[in-house]
């Protein structure tokens, strides 16, 4: 029986050696594949950024309305340019590599599950990028917003804008990766309604009686005369 | 800066007048009846110098009215005096200081098509639409060839901040001229100047500077010739309701800075400054009456210490934040500003600017509490100060700014380099 047993234990682990063995030209094609686009990549960034700056692209952009110097001051165009080609290239590379893992072995369910996703994860990437610069862009505006209308709580409000975003990038990018499924969207729908829900009542019912005496002062206040400013700063 | 285009109705009426001696534009809308009263008056008054001379009284007309239609045109050939309202065509930016300015060059690049040998800009309330002023103006342009004449108001302890805080050291330091006011509603420029501006404008994209700094354009343009000043008891009346202290900061130090930006090559040469003649008596000194309350602008300079740390650390050194703590502790009464410490917060502000270190819009808005806190310090300081001694303080912060010059253009020629 046992040699029955060792029979048996060692044909599995043949099959999967041969399995691991099958798969290591793909793998192997597939990180070759990926370097050289690599290479090939960073060779073709290092180009462009020579060239635009040859062609003085970031002066002449700076022309412009120069919009990704407002949202991102320290990413030059040339330098976002040069990035986007980088990246591309390492898409095309996983891609290509991806491909090759496919053509080096017989298994195509992998390599199909990850063809398909992605662009997914593509989509996402760049939504969490475009989140947080958002979040980062929006949130400092209304801090210095706040700071300059003599508003205590701006750093407060300035961190509840910042985190809203985030929150909202999390739960777009987690549906687009469409993991979570439906958990992600009724979490967020309970989360935003339940914020919302608690500052209306906090509002309505906390602040009742502070908006009517409000209103009641408002109506007796005799109309003020506004005083001339004693000091002009232009 | 867009480029200065007239209407047909405009360049008909330039064309018949031909050339002139004097232009006086009105940078803005005015009643023309108004004017062409004063005008008169103004042309009964002027004195023998000027008797001779061809002037032409130019204001804007209504954007897409034609000029026709409300022209009190005197005959060039019958009077020496022409009344000429322009349309231009490009569009009036609503901010500010950006539509004044706008106006004030299309009133140059008129004055140049007319080939004028000065021209006189002034505001559109005509507060300086006064006879002394414009003789003294046409003194400085005409008779003593200055390129460009700025004035001299007469600005009380608590007036022009901005002016006095930023602008002025800011523009003496960069370009070595003493004047008081290096951006005014009222100026005079001379026709080589006029013809800059109409050269300048045909070349522009549409990208140039946003606002009008003839200091500058005569500093870096016409560097052999001289800036006059002329003393005149104007008193202009902003309109402040609407206007955020923080907007108008932002527009105005943004333009500076982006003039920095642009004649680098030009202000890294200079040293020092130098006095700039000046014409007219100063009008006698105004009483302030009791002195302001500084703690609304220390409770907005303490506010941002408390909450802009992270985007200070992004632009200011670390001594410079240690300082700004240490002043966020002492008591009211006892706040002051050190000159070198502002200036230096100046500078490393416009390197920011030029850097891009954060976004411009956040940068220029990060100043406003610092500037709130400088104008804190500065008018306790001023409040018991009488005129001679007020110039004096003036003259004391011009000079700190001065000799911090060197660290702007350290910092300027090697931003990298460690600096603690």
């Amino acid at each position: 029986m046992w040699e029955q047993v060792e029979q048996s234990l060692h044909s599995s682990m043949v099959r999967v050696m041969n399995q691991v063995a099958t798969l290591l030209p793909g793998i192997l094609a597939f990180i070759v594949a990926f370097l050289l686009f690599l290479l090939i990549g960073w060779l073709l960034a290092l180009v462009v950024r020579q060239l635009l700056k040859l062609f003085r692209f970031d002066e002449r952009m700076s022309l412009g309305a120069n919009a990704i110097a407002e949202w991102s001051p320290r990413a030059t165009p040339s330098m976002l340019v040069s990035r986007v080609v980088f990246w591309c290239f390492v898409t095309a590379g996983v891609m290509v590599g991806v491909s090759a893992f496919e053509a080096g072995t017989s298994e195509h369910i992998v390599s199909a599950w990850i063809l398909g996703y992605v662009p997914r994860i593509v989509g996402a990437a760049v939504l969490l990028l475009a989140g947080n610069v958002l979040a980062r862009f929006v949130s400092r505006s209304v801090l210095i917003t706040g700071v300059n209308l003599n508003l205590s709580y701006a750093r407060l409000l300035s961190m509840g804008v910042r985190w809203m975003i985030l929150v909202l990038t999390g739960a777009m990018v987690l549906d687009h990766l469409a993991l979570g499924g439906e958990i992600v969207e009724l979490g967020f729908g309970i989360l935003f309604g339940g914020i919302v829900l608690a500052l209306s009542l906090a509002v309505g019912l906390g602040s009742r009686d502070l908006v009517s005496r409000s209103l009641e002062r408002e109506a007796a206040r005799p109309v003020d005369v506004p005083q001339p400013e004693r000091i002009h700063h232009f | 800066m867009a480029a200065i285009e007239f209407s047909e109705e405009t360049k008909r009426q330039v064309e018949r007048i031909g050339s002139v001696d004097l232009v006086v534009g009105i940078a803005g809308t005015v009643a023309p009846e108004e004017l062409r009263v004063r005008a008169e008056a103004i042309v009964a008054e002027l004195g023998s110098g000027l008797s001779s001379l061809r002037i032409v009284f130019a204001w804007a007309g209504e954007n897409g009215v034609s000029p026709a239609g409300d022209v009190e045109q005197d005959s060039a050939e019958k009077t020496r005096v022409s009344l000429l309202p322009y349309t231009s065509l490009g569009s009036v930016s609503g901010e500010f200081w950006s539509g004044v300015s706008a106006q004030q060059r299309a009133v140059l690049a008129l004055a140049a098509s007319l080939n004028a040998r000065g021209c006189i800009v002034l505001g559109s309330d005509l507060a300086a639409l006064q006879t002394h002023v414009l003789q003294l103006f046409a003194y400085a342009v005409l008779d003593r060839q200055c390129v460009v004449a700025m004035p001299i108001y007469p600005a009380g302890r608590y007036e022009g901040l901005i002016n006095t805080g930023i602008l002025s050291p800011l523009s003496r330091v960069l370009f070595g001229k003493r004047i008081h006011y290096p951006i005014a509603f009222d100026f005079a420029a001379s026709g080589a100047m006029c013809a800059h501006f109409l050269r300048q404008s045909a070349a522009s994209n549409g990208t140039g500077p946003t606002l009008l700094w003839p200091v500058t354009v005569a500093a870096t343009q016409f560097p052999q010739q001289t800036v006059g000043q002329v003393h005149v008891d104007v008193h202009h009346r902003v309109a402040a309701e609407g206007l955020e202290l923080s907007a108008v900061l932002g527009q105005i130090v943004g333009s500076l800075f982006q003039e920095i930006e642009q004649s680098a090559p030009h202000w890294q040469r200079i040293r020092g400054s130098q006095s700039t003649p000046a014409w007219g008596n100063a009008p006698p000194e105004r009483p302030d009456g009791q002195p302001v309350d500084p703690q609304p602008m220390l409770d907005s300079f303490l506010l941002g210490s408390r909450n802009l740390d992270e985007v200070w650390r992004l632009i200011l050194p670390p001594n410079v934040l240690l300082e700004l703590r240490r002043l966020a502790r002492v008591a009211p009464e006892q706040f002051r500003m050190p000159d070198e410490l502002w200036a230096g917060i100046v500078y490393d502000f416009a390197l920011a600017y030029r850097l891009r270190t954060i976004s411009r819009v956040h940068l220029l808005g990060a100043l406003t509490p610092l500037y709130l806190g400088w104008v804190a310090s500065y008018i306790q300081e001023v409040s018991q100060l009488n005129g001679a001694a007020l110039e004096q303080r003036q003259e004391q912060l011009a000079r700190a700014w001065e000799e911090k010059k060197p660290y702007l253009l350290s910092r300027w020629r090697w931003p990298d380099r460690f600096n603690p």
